[in-house]
């Protein structure tokens, strides 16, 4: 298992890559983020980003179960998220794209009242051609190895 | 002149309160199973043993629902074309089934974009409230309004 205290900063780690759909952007986006360009492949092609493009949400969305299931693998003990620092959506995210995430830790620290530590990371989405997508830097908290129960 | 709010037409400081969001817990587990599948996500019973004590939302499908909102109340009758991103975003309280959700959202700042032809950026400090009131999500959004053409 993956404590609090086994996480070092400078650590970097891949997230897999997750291959984008046509039906899961109109899918993800009728459901929550119903504007012409993430819903209407005619009305995107006369937008600014010249095509279908999905939501930055959905982007998100894929970038969590990504680190959800890479937390799996590494056997992380964690417990949610107070939070995102900053989140860029830097490049359009288009059907057939095939996004790769990877991560680097950049700080930690103990929380004062609770059996927890909070880890702040790097999450960068690539496409592709190497494009960075998505940039963000969000906090996950770890559960601490000294305090769980027996 | 188009009647759609142009960058020119948004005054700092405008408030606006919308949106009607009833969580429920098919809902969550539907969103945490393809997104974000931790178990106070997804199982109600290793939900209760959790340090949240019942299933909540991820924070991820408040964003979602949050942007929902957003789109039916305040893209509509906006010349936006989607947001650069985020900053800020804080999970503040969880989010629960039966939880009724609306949005509070301030204009904080335009900013000049001269990269940007024909585009401005607007920050909106946004918060998502619940039924008691109470700050459940709250973020500073960096949308993209178009100018009027001179």
């Amino acid at each position: 298992m993956r404590y609090f205290e086994d996480v070092q900063v400078g650590e970097k780690a891949s997230l897999g890559t997750h291959t984008v759909t046509e039906e899961e952007i109109l899918a993800f986006a009728r459901r929550y983020d119903p504007q012409p360009f993430h819903i209407d492949a005619e009305a995107a092609k006369r937008s600014i980003f010249g095509g279908l493009i999905a939501s930055g949400w959905h982007t998100c969305a894929i970038m969590m179960r990504m680190t959800v299931e890479a937390g799996r693998k590494s056997r992380a003990v964690t417990t949610g998220s107070p939070g995102v620092d900053s989140c860029r959506w830097l490049k359009p995210v288009r059907p057939g794209d095939t996004l790769a995430g990877r991560t680097e830790v950049l700080e930690t620290w103990p929380s004062r009242s609770k059996p927890i530590g909070f880890v702040r990371s790097r999450v960068e989405m690539l496409n592709q051609r190497g494009e960075i997508v998505l940039s963000l830097v969000g906090i996950a908290m770890y559960c601490r190895r000294e305090e769980i129960p027996a | 002149m188009s009647s759609l709010v142009h960058f020119e037409d948004v005054e700092v400081g405008e408030t606006r309160r919308f949106g009607r969001y009833e969580v429920t817990a098919e809902e969550i587990i539907e969103y945490a199973r393809q997104f974000d599948p931790q178990p106070f996500h997804i199982d109600e019973e290793a939900a209760r043993q959790s340090m949240f004590g019942g299933l909540i939302a991820s924070g991820w499908h408040t964003g979602a629902m949050f942007i929902r909102m957003v789109c039916e109340h305040l893209v509509l009758g906006t010349a936006t074309t989607g947001a650069v991103g985020f900053d800020d975003l804080k999970w503040l309280k969880p989010v629960r089934p039966g939880d009724i959700l609306c949005v509070e959202s301030t204009v904080r700042e335009k900013i000049d974009s001269p990269s940007r032809r024909g585009l401005g950026t607007v920050k909106i400090d946004s918060r998502v409230l619940n039924q008691r009131n109470e700050a459940v999500m709250t973020l500073t959004s960096l949308v993209l309004y178009r100018r009027r053409r001179t």
